[in-house]
């Protein structure tokens, strides 16, 4: 058995052993302290509520917490963080449970927080193009209440209909628009957070230029729900850009649209998009979405920029030159806004569309250098063929970010052990390409065994006191990140 | 509390774990993107998890594995809350088929003596033929006749608008005098499969497809998706779809003290995010009156089959959105396509004291073919 096998023998969840009653009886008390602070009908005990926060996006993990909360205010987090603590009750912070990565699963039990109940947006100030919500607000809401103000909220998560700003804080989702916007990190300006003692602290403001002490807005930034319950987030908006536009590229294989990718940003092109899909995600998402995407080739790019109309128009037609040199078998750019719109929204449902093919769709997460991103998707195709696997990949190439999903059936064990045995090559294949473990998706409890291969045993010691500093009992979010 | 880490352990859905209550397949199908939860109805109301779609599919895994147990009073209460509404399946880019797995869930959720005994007793009358007859002697539907060639198309009474509703069989006889309209029609069974007896449901609807010549015409859209499921597509039409494709159009207009009606639109849940039919009774609507979008025209108006009697207060928090959005639309009338929806819309207009009336696609186009004389 390799180390990797090993490692992914431990992924598995067990299933929850909570029959003994002096168990229950400790979960009763915990309920009605919890009660006590947050109103009885904010607080669920019974079985079938627990269980249905035993899960999130992420597959093979499941396990439920003891008790689920939703707090109204931020002085309800403090309160039920300070019980906790006092108590060393694990607790689990939530927004949407959306991630890959399973940052939600209560491994350990204890207190869910849902924080969906924080959903108002606060403030949207066009002067200093900057918004304020709290933690439970959408993305796509958040996205929507800047695009009325005239506004861009830049960060563009697949998930945005569903997942929380405070998510993708915790997260530090990326997007489709990453490439030339860059990740939620980037437009961050500060946060209002609650440390496990109950504290509640404010970290960074209203600036875009501010270096006063430790830059704990971007240290809270990527977290995963370890150091502190974020409860505000006030973020950087842009100016509305005038136009956009979108196309389409064929290809007869992922290598030649990844040496596409390659081409483009060579000639100087950065568009706000660029993204692709091998065949498998493209033949998937037409069945959901019906879009009469081409589905005899092998891979597709798909490319989208905003701006000045015409510098929009010359990016997209320099993109289609470059394109067609590199050997595309076909360049088309959408004619309406409605049509691009539609090649977004199918592009995002790349995940779940891959579902249709199988019944158990492992996705993973791994970035590259950009400029490795053919070679990286030879590996995969290599790796996936040694195991006899169905590994279809799509992801955001102009990040060099890449998403392997594995499709297999649930029955059969080999399969998923394959498939886990997989995962920990291409990881360690990325690693070896000067990439990373996780690109976006987080470390959770998913990718917490392979994070030392990527930091090193004296970064991961630093990281458990950090953790120490902000989480002294180890509460908050235990079996994750800092554990 | 448990504080343990976790040891390493066999998947969680391992093999032979399944006690057989849902299609495995489906189940497995959901990756809990929570890509429907926006969509949900009762999510929006209560932003719990587990009156979520995503929320409710984990419910049904952990009763299929029997990580809870049958009786367990979520698992009641969640798949009785469920509306059946369906606006989960339309967003879901994963295909679950969250009608079918919830026909399952009521299958094992509502059977035996757990079965409401409205729901018994509603689906105990539908499945006499004797008393559809009398229905029909005590309230006038259209009569059974043999309007056009005996493989044309059978306008289907359906069982309770018979009862309810006789003048809207008879409005859609007079658009379409062709409709054969046979004798000794059974209920099509969407009453059962969406009330835990799919059996049952499965049944009648493939009895009435044998006693139906030819394509089956129903004034219920959600009648004509369960029909559809197990007919096939080709021989089901709602009666809107239907004059649609024949392309017949009232040539008359609906006007109101001199000037078009205002004219809005509840979509049968069924029939949009079962059938995916839309757009023809907005068209037919715009061809004879003034059509209003009411914003939310598909959401589900809580009416949900025999929901609105088994859950009244639900039913009712549900629909009071829809009845504000319908008061600022300033409507003379609102369509439903569907007799469920229809009493919904009637009883929610008479208590809020609207002056819009509530009528049936068939009789709002009927009423326009009359002003043609
Ligand atoms: C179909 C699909 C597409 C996706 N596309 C993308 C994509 O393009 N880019 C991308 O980056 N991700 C993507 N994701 C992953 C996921 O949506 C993101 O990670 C998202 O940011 C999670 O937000 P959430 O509100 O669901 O958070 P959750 O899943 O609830 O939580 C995620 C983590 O953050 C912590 N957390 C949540 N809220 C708080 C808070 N208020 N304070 C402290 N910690 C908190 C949790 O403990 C957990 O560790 C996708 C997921 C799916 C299913
Ligand atoms: S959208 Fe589909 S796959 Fe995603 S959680 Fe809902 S039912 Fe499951
Ligand atoms: S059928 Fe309707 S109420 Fe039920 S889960 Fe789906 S969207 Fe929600």
């Amino acid at each position: 058995m390799t180390a990797h096998t090993e490692r992914a023998a431990g992924r598995a969840t067990p299933p929850s052993e909570r029959t003994d009653t002096a168990a229950e009886g400790r979960t009763g008390e915990l309920a009605d302290a919890l009660a006590a602070l947050v109103g009885r009908e904010h607080v669920r005990v019974e079985p079938g509520q627990l269980a249905a926060y035993a899960r999130d996006a992420t597959p093979l993990f499941h396990a439920p917490p003891d008790v689920v909360v939703f707090p109204g205010s931020t002085a309800e987090v403090a309160a039920v963080l300070r019980l906790a603590t006092e108590r060393g009750v694990p607790v689990v912070p939530r927004g949407a449970g959306s991630n890959l990565c399973a940052g939600t699963v209560a491994l350990h039990g204890g207190v869910m927080l849902v924080l969906t109940r924080l959903n108002r947006v606060l403030e949207i100030s066009p002067g200093e193009l900057l918004a304020r919500v709290q933690t439970g607000v959408t993305t796509a809401q958040l996205a929507d209440a800047a695009g009325d103000a005239g506004l861009l909220y830049a960060p563009d998560p697949g998930s945005r209909t569903v997942s929380t700003v405070g998510g993708n804080v915790a997260t530090c989702a990326g997007g489709l628009r990453g490439l030339k916007y860059g990740v939620t990190r980037n437009y961050v300006l500060g946060l209002e957070a609650v440390l496990p003692t109950g504290e509640i602290v404010r970290t960074g403001g209203r600036l875009w230029k501010d270096v006063a002490g430790y830059d704990l807005t971007r240290l809270l930034t990527g977290s995963e729900g370890t150091l502190a319950v974020i409860t505000e987030v006030t973020v950087a908006l842009l100016p509305k850009p005038a136009d956009t536009g979108t196309g389409v590229a064929y290809f007869d294989s992922l290598a030649d649209a990844s040496r596409a990718v390659a081409a483009v940003i060579a000639a100087g092109v950065v568009p706000a998009t660029l993204e692709f899909l091998d065949r498998k995600c493209i033949e998937a998402v037409e069945a959901f979405a019906g879009l009469g995407l081409r589905t005899d080739a092998g891979a597709l790019l798909l490319f989208g920029d905003d701006g000045d109309p015409s510098v929009v128009a010359g990016n997209l037609s320099r993109i289609q030159e470059v394109c067609t040199a590199a050997g595309a078998l076909e360049v088309t750019l959408a004619e309406n806004v409605a049509r691009a719109d539609a090649l977004l929204a199918a592009r995002r449902c790349g995940l779940p569309a891959l579902s249709r093919l199988g019944s158990l769709t492992i996705l993973e997460d791994a970035t590259v250098p950009r400029h490795r991103l053919a070679e990286m998707v030879g590996r995969i195709d290599e790796i996936a063929e040694r195991h006899g696997l169905l590994i279809a990949t799509f992801g955001h190439a102009g990040d060099g970010n890449l998403h392997p999903t594995c499709v297999v059936d649930p029955d059969d064990t080999g399969a998923v052990e394959r498939a886990h045995q997989a995962f920990g090559e291409i990881f360690a294949a990325a690693l070896a390409l000067d990439g990373t473990i996780t690109g976006e998706h987080g470390v959770g409890a998913a990718k917490l065994p392979y994070l030392a291969d990527r930091l090193g045993d004296d970064q991961m010691a630093l990281l458990r006191r950090i953790k120490h500093a902000f989480d002294p009992a180890g509460i908050l979010n235990p079996g994750k990140l800092g554990s | 509390m448990t504080t343990e880490p976790p040891q390493p352990g066999p998947p969680a859905e391992g093999p032979g774990t399944g006690r057989g209550l849902f299609d495995k397949q489906q189940l497995d199908r959901c990756i809990s993107c929570g890509f429907c939860l926006p969509a949900c109805p009762t999510y929006s109301l209560t932003g719990d998890e587990a009156s979520s779609p995503r929320g409710r599919i984990t419910l049904m895994r952990a009763l299929e594995t029997g990580e809870l147990p049958a009786d367990d009073p979520t698992l009641a209460e969640e798949s009785s809350y469920c509306l059946g509404c369906r606006a989960c399946e339309t967003v879901c880019p994963a295909g679950v088929e969250y009608g079918q797995l919830l026909e399952q869930w009521r299958d094992h959720q509502w059977s035996g003596p757990k079965r409401p005994w409205i729901v018994r007793l509603l689906t105990a009358l539908v499945a006499r033929p004797f008393l559809l007859r009398l229905q029909g002697l005590v309230r006038r539907h259209a009569r059974p006749s043999g309007g056009g060639p005996a493989d044309g198309p059978s306008l289907m009474l359906g069982c309770v608008e018979r009862g309810l509703y006789p003048a809207v069989s008879r409005a859609a006889l007079r658009l379409r005098p062709e409709l054969n309209v046979p004798p000794g029609q059974g209920c099509c069974g969407a009453l059962h499969a969406h009330n835990g007896d799919s059996a049952t449901g499965k049944a009648l609807a493939e009895e009435l497809g044998r006693r139906l010549p030819g394509t089956l015409v129903t004034t219920a859209g959600g009648c004509a998706a369960h029909l559809a499921h197990h007919l096939g597509p080709d021989r089901v039409r709602e009666f809107g779809d239907h004059l649609h494709r024949e392309g017949h159009v009232p040539a008359g207009r609906v006007t109101v003290d001199g000037r078009p009606a205002r004219v809005g639109l509840q979509d049968s849940c069924h029939l949009r995010n079962g059938l995916g039919v839309t757009r023809p009774p907005r068209e037919l609507i715009a061809a004879v009156a003034e059509y209003v979008e009411v914003p939310g025209a598909g959401d589900c108006c809580g009416a949900a089959g025999t929901y609105a009697m088994l859950r009244p207060a639900d039913s009712r928090a549900v629909l009071d959105p829809k009845l504000a959005a319908l008061a600022e639309a300033d409507l003379d009338f609102v369509v439903a396509v569907n007799p469920g929806c229809l009493r919904q819309l009637r009883q929610g207009l008479r208590r809020t004291g609207a002056r819009a009336r509530a009528v049936h696609l068939a009789e709002l186009l009927a009423l326009a073919e009359e002003d043609r004389t």
